[in-house]
């Protein structure tokens, strides 16, 4: 057998959780530093926010004008139902929704924060009660409530946190646009500034209430009441992170796992199948793409990154797997800025309590980060 | 003279390009090759708008008188066992030269022997006298332990020298097999006739047709003679496994129906059962060695050995539908083995290594080789005779012809069929599904975050190997075309062994 040439295969070093760790308490960027990263993440984001806007605007037009539709067969039109759009979504031609769906899904299952504890509460049930009482109309969902008394508070609940993804994806997808606009102004010129522009991004948004309600036969209901008290940052980013960074939901086609045969921990804490864990390889069978989203942000990819994809590996042949590498770049990078915004005492602790908090939260990040695809933040 | 223009496109072909100057470049001379091939090929065409389908005999014959004392007559002719092997040579050697690629060195000989073994090859299959059909079956062997000496892999001096030792013995026993025929008839007289054999003793017949099977059972190869194949295929180029599977055996299996099987119908007879039993060997022990190798060329090789048992088990039983399963056998194993062996040779250009302990993943829609693996699938079912492709036409009807006169046997070579879902399940398994890689496994958190880096298989280089795949499936949908080529010959052979037994 001859030697396998060593230009067709490469491994770049993993990072310790320790020099994770030391990064993070000197408050440097997990990604390093480099003209072609600072592409990359800008680009990307920029693709990725163009996404999210049309993601956001889905999410919550479902929530708001789809809600418990038994059938919803144009859920992903938008309210356009001409013959042009039902072709070019039987086409195919368009924005994979399903993939918001999916993250809506992931946050639902692996439900944690503030939102979830509502959705749990006495209050929630009492708010929706009314709302069940009108849909009860309905010939099929007045036979269903009664066999099965928990389903129409599931599709609630799940209605809900659509309409919360999207609030979230809203704020997002604006700041990852004015990123695109920063760096085009030179106001941003490294990975550090990257960081920087969206932890200030999610620190000014991090207030921001979170609330969701639906009109129903000419009445206004809520189900996510101003008075909940639910916020962004603590209810909504920080349980999506959670969810769709750490925990679930792989990038579909990339891996498959068995549960029968243990491949799977019966505690969903120790889950680590979010997009930062995710292989950007897809594995198992021809023609699975690595992901919706990958696809999705092929359509809006900006020329400046499409090039230098071109002049890399295969071109265009593997695109979407570049694409995939680049976003897991980018999502150090919002996590880095999440992690730097959300320190106990802000890296500015005096006493010795204080300090040690910060390097405990420093550790306990880096110990999850470092089981990721870290591989991808070197140069 | 159809059937010597048939000879004289290679031939000319090759000379031609002696006469080319030597600092043309490859790619043009490759050019050539395929003019003249394509030529070939339609010219073979041609032949079976000429050819009538309701005769059994010999058709299209010319005869002309050329070493009288000898016995040596220029006789050629075509029936239905010949032509579907004419055509088959004709499409391999185009496949053969369309896939050679990056060839640097002394590319004007490497297509003038190409040429030649293709000349050689249609000569084989067209002559119709033994000493002129000997004389092209020797000489298609100097070209062929040329192309594995020049251009073969690094043990390519070992390989040649095995394949060149092992095939010259098989030349020698049916030249002494041919010899002793003449010998013991006292006569010269070498025409292709059961009635040359019909004054010969049995135990006289028994030896003749003994030296034959081996002689020719080398070539097929059947196991215990098959060890050269293995060996002259890993070290063999892509183009030249192609020609060397796809036609070169079936000179083998081609010679043990036309001069075991046509001459010596009722010694064939007395020795059939332990022909059935060496051919449920020969299949079980190369699907067997197939599952054990490591090297993706080595397992197709040994598949070969296995596959081309069922010829010699079809032509045991020599029962009409046998003996068209024969035939099927013998262009289904041609057109799928040249396609593995091409699919083969693409993963190796592509990775540096054939290995099954180091690929991995290789179907990767997005970096690995998506459709070379796909294509892969394709081969390997239709080799495991899976529905709708030609193996199992051809499998179907040697079971179907063979088992009521050697059910053990059969359904020995059944398992066999068995088998070769098994190893070639183990191929797919182990080089296309997975994550890619192309290193062995040694730490699995290293392997998992692995950057492979193919270069991607363009499209003109899966051309042959796409023409191949439709071929396997379209003699698969439509069998009836070959079967119709087939059948007045494969018939008359079969009521000649019977009226033997």
């Amino acid at each position: 057998m001859p030697i396998i040439p060593s230009e067709l295969v490469s491994f770049s070093e993993v990072p310790s959780a320790l020099d994770l760790k030391a990064k993070l308490l000197a408050n440097q960027t997990l990604l390093a530093e480099s003209e072609t990263h600072v592409v990359e993440v800008v680009d990307v984001l920029k693709s990725y926010g163009e996404v999210l806007d049309a993601y956001s605007k889905n999410l919550i037009y479902q929530a708001e004008s789809q809600f418990l539709v038994p059938f919803p067969l144009f859920k992903y039109l938008d309210g356009d139902k001409s013959f042009a759009k039902i072709w070019r979504h039987l086409c195919h031609d368009r924005i994979n929704f399903e993939y918001a769906e999916y993250c809506m899904k992931a946050m639902l299952w692996h439900g944690t924060g503030g939102m979830d504890s509502y959705f749990d509460s006495a209050a929630f049930i009492e708010n929706i009660a009314p709302i069940i009482q009108v849909k009860r109309r309905d010939p099929l969902l007045g036979l269903l409530h009664p066999l099965f008394p928990q389903f129409l508070p599931e599709l609630i609940r799940t209605a809900a946190t659509t309409h919360a993804l999207g609030q979230f994806w809203r704020v997002m997808s604006d700041l990852f646009i004015d990123l695109a606009d920063a760096e085009a102004d030179k106001r941003v010129c490294s990975i550090l500034d990257v960081v920087d522009f969206i932890k200030a991004g999610l620190v000014a948004a991090a207030g921001n209430p979170i609330s969701y309600g639906v009109k129903l036969a000419n009445k206004h209901f809520w189900i996510l009441p101003p008075e909940a008290g639910l916020t962004f940052l603590a209810d909504v980013a920080v349980p999506y992170v959670e969810a769709v960074f750490l925990r679930g939901t792989p990038f579909l086609g990339t891996v498959s796992f068995n549960a029968q045969a243990q491949q799977i921990s019966p505690d969903q804490a120790q889950f680590c199948y979010g997009a930062l864990y995710a292989d950007p390889l897809p594995t198992m069978g021809a023609g699975i793409p690595p992901s919706l989203l990958m696809q999705d942000m092929y359509r809006h990819l900006p020329k400046r990154l499409d090039l230098l994809y071109q002049n890399r590996t295969r071109g265009e042949g593997d695109v979407r797997v570049k694409i995939c590498r680049s976003f897991q770049k980018s999502m150090f990078c919002v996590t880095n800025a999440a992690i730097a915004g959300t320190f106990p005492h802000g890296l500015a602790g005096t006493t010795a309590d204080q300090l040690a908090a910060d390097e405990a939260y420093a550790e306990a990040w880096a110990k999850r980060l470092s089981q990721g695809r870290t591989d991808c933040l070197a140069v | 003279m159809m059937l010597s223009i048939l000879l004289l496109i290679p031939l000319f072909g090759a000379l031609l390009f002696l006469l080319l100057p030597s600092e043309l470049a490859p790619t043009r001379m490759r050019s050539i090759a395929i003019v003249v091939l394509v030529l070939q090929l339609l010219w073979s065409i041609r032949l079976l708008f000429a050819f009538d389908l309701e005769l059994p005999g010999m058709q299209l014959q010319e005869s002309f008188s050329w070493v009288e004392r000898l016995g040596l007559r220029y006789e050629l002719g075509i029936d239905g066992l010949s032509l579907p092997l004419v055509l088959l040579n004709a499409a391999l050697t185009l496949v053969a030269a369309v896939c050679t690629r990056e060839l640097s060195e002394r590319p004007r000989l490497y297509f003038a022997l190409i040429l030649l073994i293709s000349f050689a090859v249609n000569g084989a299959f067209v002559a119709n006298n033994l000493l002129f059909f000997l004389i092209f079956y020797e000489l298609e062997l100097i070209p062929l332990w040329l192309l594995i000496l020049i251009w073969g892999g690094t043990q390519r001096v070992y390989a040649a020298t095995k394949f060149l030792l092992f095939t010259a013995v098989s030349g020698v026993l049916i030249l002494a097999a041919f010899l002793g025929l003449a010998f013991i008839n006292g006569s010269v007289d070498f025409s292709l006739s059961p009635l040359v054999t019909e004054r010969i003793g049995m135990g006289s017949q028994l030896i003749l047709l003994g030296c034959l099977l081996v002689g020719f059972g080398i070539k097929i190869p059947l196991v215990p003679f098959h060890s050269w194949l293995p060996d002259a295929h890993t070290q063999a180029s892509t183009p030249v496994s192609v020609l060397l599977a796809g036609v070169l055996l079936k000179l083998g299996t081609y010679g043990l129906l036309r001069f075991g099987l046509g001459m010596f119908p009722d010694a064939w007879a007395v020795l059939a059962p332990a022909m059935a039993i060496w051919a449920a060997i020969s299949v079980l022990y190369g699907s067997l060695a197939a599952i054990a190798q490591r090297d993706m060329k080595r397992m197709v090789a040994f598949s070969s050995v296995g596959h081309m048992g069922y010829v010699l088990l079809a032509a045991a039983a020599a029962t009409p539908v046998a003996l068209m399963g024969a035939v099927f056998q013998m262009v289904s194993h041609g057109l799928i083995s040249a396609l593995l062996f091409l699919l083969v040779g693409v993963v190796y250009r592509k990775t540096g290594t054939r290995d099954l302990e180091v690929l991995r993943g290789l179907l990767n829609p997005e970096l690995g080789l998506p459709f070379t693996g796909t294509l892969m699938i394709l081969g390997v079912m239709a080799s495991a005779g899976l529905p709708g492709m030609a193996g199992f036409i051809s499998e179907f009807l040697v079971f179907r012809g063979s088992i009521q006169i050697y059910p053990l046997a059969t359904l020995l070579c059944m398992v066999g069929s068995g088998l070769t879902a098994v190893y070639f399940l183990l191929l797919v398994n182990r080089a296309f599904f997975g994550r890619l890689a192309i290193t062995p496994e040694e730490d699995p958190a290293i392997q998992k975050r692995l950057d492979v880096q193919l270069a991607p298989v363009a499209p003109r280089e899966t051309i042959p190997a796409l023409a191949l795949a439709i071929a396997v499936i379209a003699l698969g949908l439509l069998p009836a075309g070959l079967g119709g080529i087939s059948d007045a010959a494969t018939g008359a052979m079969a009521q000649l062994f019977s009226g033997a037994g």
